[in-house]
């Protein structure tokens, strides 16, 4: 796999593939995009590193090569990652009930006079997409890498 | 007096709370924590006190649109079994401390009897079925957890999956008669039902299900209280520590299931259901009693005696209106003053088994014998108590049983021809359980056996509650009116009786009498023949005449069907798996449309694009290349192209989100293919042309399936779909243009909730099936 056309189009398309990833996160409330396709876009990009490069220089990529405090490696980082997808989609679920809303309800602000954008829409919408995208993210890189190890 | 709802609720739910923290009492007292057990019984036992003479149903509303309510049904039924259940509950757990000490896992043991008794309260107090149901299977569970303490024995094994087999099962006919009692009477409401039990009567025996509700609920009973022929899992039962024993056999699990029949008592009572309790009871009332003359161990008599005992309340309460006659009256009188009776006499039975089995070192009857010099207070209450249970008067025993015989024989006197057969059935049984009460007060009496040496007294934490059940065992036998006024006549009432209950000594000759003294001197006179008679009825059931045979067979037999049918669905071949899972999936799918009997929508007016029709051409191309394919690359590599044709068509059909996830998703699964692939032979071995055919079938099959779904599902659209909604409200409301991601995280967002959670916990299975494959082996 690791010709020396792989790894010079892996280095091109991973940088655009996960830009266009949060692009597709931050803009999915109003356009095409989401949490969802973002987090397997952004797995997918990721896991081409790991089929080209290696596990090894995917761990080095996102800096969690030694482990840790956990000490079992990167798995360990991307079961907190989706962890931490699931805790923040459950919080932004449970704030509106501390303004008396219901569950997950969601709301969103307009900000007037942002600095080159002019107007731009703020949806509370984007806490609950972005824990959508870290549990796909960890949880599909994780099955990647256990998978891959084996 | 209304019940007070916070009380009664307390009263359930403490138990239960107590359990979860009894591993953090028990960090915290150690052995002790039996004092913790017994504070909460006693606090619960308060509370159960402060509704003393309360009648009536309270409840919270939880989900109103649903119907679905806490609801409890205090009555003078539901108030003495919580008394015995939170009262004796106090007088084990102090029991425990000292029978327990220094056993393994005592967190798990008071977790468990705490949470028995819970359930026990729980079963008593609910006031709508499917609670009922509910605390009912809690016993079962927690009453399994008990049985099985020594969980690394065999025999305890086997004694808690029989118990949980046979008494889970005839709770789940309980329940399928509970639904069918909802189809008629439209609610789970017992206050509701038990307010009209006429009319709820009569619009089951319209509907024909009268008889089948009363079996159903019949059945249930029968497996919890131990009747004959479910009665095997009781003997076996004895497994558990004696504490538990003396729990399970006195106040909590078997009471249950007479707690039931005496519950739907006022409501189902008719001629089917006096046929069906009576036969039931005095049968289990007779061959227990004889299989407890057979038995060869201490617990194994009481547990037997307990079977019987149970059927004398379940006979009683199955007496119901005979015309002429108060065979009701007395019936019901008998089941529910015995209720309270053998509670008494049977737990402090069982605490003396208990006792001889910890300061003596053995339970068999044969090696126990004059032990009143060593052990003289336990004695004085095994004397009071199996006199209590032989039913010799002036004993609590005696005034219950009297009832029944006086039930039995005014049924007969006014039915005429096979009902004579009641009271002589009754004396019959009766002889057997003065046998068998008398042998066990001769493991005091009589000569000592040598291999036995002295037995040290017992500490005051065993004898102190069965000298305190000993004691109002002798109250009861002493004022058998002052337990009727205050406890039975509620309970009678409860149980559908009318008019208050009148015990006393005889004061004239009168037939019931006379068969009361029959059975006394003619158990005496057979007393001589004890062993004789033992050994006799132990070779008879044996083999294919003892209900035993019948469970270890079908055990067995499902075992075996268990084993053979995992050898043809659980190969080890991922091949066997999608056929069974995808065929059986498919098979349960058609049938069900086949049941409901939908019918195929008419297609018409089908339009399609061109270029559609060109992109599906290609799927269909592919779907046949991948099948063709020769290798597993070649194979792959197909497989996507119908993924991204597939991508291709929902941009044709305006639907950009699918087609970006469809996109990205294909990609991503190609990748972990190709990871896979590395490790798998390159070529397919060779096709052997059954399997092919058989594939091929499955294959249509699923695709069928799948094609119906999709007609069916799409053809029911409701006039003015949801869709109308979610267009219209998407930007006021969630504030984004883009539809379905707005449906995703804000309309439907507990879904995505819902789905996240689930891909958190596929990404768990996968690393605990793959990377911790290894660990659980070298654990065992």
């Amino acid at each position: 796999m690791t010709t020396v056309i792989a790894r010079t189009a892996t280095r091109i398309t991973v940088p655009i593939a996960l830009v266009t990833a949060v692009a597709l996160l931050i803009q999915g409330h109003n356009l095409p995009g989401g949490g969802f396709i973002a987090g397997v876009l952004t797995a997918a990009s990721l896991a081409l590193v790991y089929v080209v490069f290696g596990l090894e220089e995917l761990a080095t990529m996102l800096g969690i090569r030694d482990g840790g405090r956990f000490g079992h490696g990167p798995i360990t980082y991307y079961r907190a990652t989706f962890g931490l997808g699931l805790a923040l989609a459950a919080v932004s679920g449970l704030v509106p009930i501390a303004f008396g809303g219901p569950f997950l309800e969601q709301t969103y602000w307009v900000l007037h006079g942002v600095p080159l954008y002019g107007e731009v829409e703020v949806a509370s919408a984007l806490a609950f997409d972005l824990g959508v995208y870290l549990t796909v993210v960890g949880a599909l890189l994780e099955i990647v890498s256990v998978v891959g190890a084996e | 007096m209304q019940p007070a709802f916070p009380a009664v609720a307390a009263l359930v739910f403490l138990p239960f709370l107590a359990a979860a923290l009894v591993p953090l009492v028990y960090r915290a007292l150690g052995e002790r924590t039996a004092y913790f057990g017994a504070a909460v019984a006693a606090v619960c036992f308060a509370l159960v006190a402060s509704q003393y003479g309360a009648r009536g149903a309270v409840g919270v509303e939880w989900i109103p649109t649903l119907g679905a309510s806490l609801e409890f049904y205090v009555d003078g039924l539901a108030l003495l079994i919580g008394f015995l259940a939170s009262g004796i509950g106090v007088l084990i757990f102090v029991y425990s401390a000292s029978y327990m000490h220094g056993e393994p896992d005592l967190p798990r043991y008071y977790a468990a009897l705490l949470a028995f008794m819970g359930a026990m309260l729980g079963v008593a107090f609910a006031g709508d079925l499917i609670a009922l149901f509910v605390f009912w299977e809690l016993t079962s569970l927690s009453s399994y957890v008990l049985i099985g303490y020594h969980r690394r024995e065999p025999r305890s094994r086997y004694a808690a999956r029989k118990a949980l087999l046979i008494t889970v099962a005839g709770g789940l006919f309980m329940l399928v008669g509970f639904l069918a009692l909802h189809s008629v009477s439209g609610t789970f409401d017992l206050a509701a039902m038990l307010a009209e039990p006429a009319a709820v009567r009569g619009e089951l025996r319209s509907a024909g299900l009268l008889l089948p509700v009363i079996a159903l609920v019949g059945v249930g009973a029968a497996a919890k209280s131990a009747q004959v022929p479910l009665h095997v899992w009781l003997p076996d039962a004895m497994e558990a520590p004696t504490p538990v024993s003396a729990f399970l056999h006195s106040a909590t699990m078997v009471k249950a299931g007479v707690y039931l029949v005496g519950r739907f008592r006022p409501l189902l009572g008719t001629e089917e259901w006096m046929l069906l309790f009576v036969a039931l009871g005095l049968v289990t009332m007779t061959v227990a009693a004889m299989l407890a003359v057979a038995a060869t161990d201490t617990k194994q008599l009481l547990a037997y005696s307990t079977a019987s005992h149970l059927g004398l309340i379940v006979a009683g309460f199955g007496f119901t209106a005979v015309a002429g006659s108060a065979a009701a009256t007395y019936g019901g009188e008998a089941g529910a003053f015995h209720v309270l009776n053998h509670a008494l006499f049977k737990a402090p039975l069982f605490l003396v088994a208990g006792i001889l089995a910890h300061q003596a070192g053995t339970r068999s009857i044969d090696e126990l014998g004059g032990l009143w010099r060593d052990l003289p207070v336990v004695a004085a209450v095994t004397v009071v108590a199996a006199l209590g249970m032989a039913g010799i008067p002036p004993f609590n025993g005696f005034y219950s049983k009297e009832l029944l015989f006086e039930a039995s024989y005014d049924a007969a006197v006014h039915l005429g021809g096979a009902a004579w057969l009641l009271p002589a059935v009754a004396v019959f049984g009766s002889i057997f359980t003065v046998l068998y009460s008398l042998r066990f007060l001769l493991l005091f009496f009589g000569e000592k056996p040598e291999a036995l040496g002295e037995v040290p007294r017992p500490p005051a934490a065993m004898l102190a509650p069965a000298v305190l059940l000993g004691g109002l065992v002798l109250v009861v036998s002493v004022d058998p009116d002052l337990a009727a006024t205050a406890i039975v006549n509620a309970v009678f009432a409860g149980v559908g009786g009318e008019g208050v209950v009148h015990v006393g000594l005889p004061t004239a000759i009168t037939p019931p009498v006379l068969m009361s003294a029959t059975a006394i001197a003619l158990g005496l006179v057979a007393f001589p023949y004890y062993d004789r008679l033992g050994d006799g009825i132990g070779g008879v059931a044996s083999g294919p005449l003892s209900a035993n045979w019948y469970y270890d067979e079908a055990v067995a037999g499902l075992n075996d069907l268990g084993v053979s049918l995992t050898a043809i669905t659980q190969t080890g071949l991922l091949r066997t798996y999608a056929t069974w899972t995808l065929g059986a999936t498919s098979a349960l799918v058609l049938a069900g449309y086949v049941a409901t009997g939908v019918s195929l929508p008419a297609v018409s007016g089908v339009s399609v694009s061109a270029a559609a029709v060109v992109v599906l051409l290609v799927a269909v191309l592919g779907a046949f290349a991948v099948a063709r394919a020769p290798s597993h690359v070649a194979g792959v590599l197909t497989l996507s192209i119908l993924g991204f044709v597939v991508a291709v068509f929902y941009v044709l059909a305006a639907a950009p989100d699918l087609a970006l996830t469809q996109l990205v998703v294909e990609t991503l699964v190609l990748v972990i293919f190709l990871l896979v692939l590395d490790r798998l032979p390159a070529y397919y071995g060779e096709v052997m042309s059954r399997r092919a055919v058989r594939d091929a079938g499955l294959a249509l099959v699923v695709g069928g399936t799948v094609a119906v779904t999709v007609l069916l599902a799409t053809a029911t659209r409701p006039e003015r779909g949801i869709a109308s909604y979610f267009v219209e409200n998407a930007v006021p409301a969630g504030g984004g243009g883009n539809v379905v991601n707005v449906i995703l995280v804000d309309f439907r967002a507990f879904d995505t909730m819902g789905e996240i959670s689930v891909i958190g916990m596929a990404a768990l299975s996968v690393l605990t099936l793959i990377a911790m494959r290894g660990r659980g082996e070298s654990q065992r």
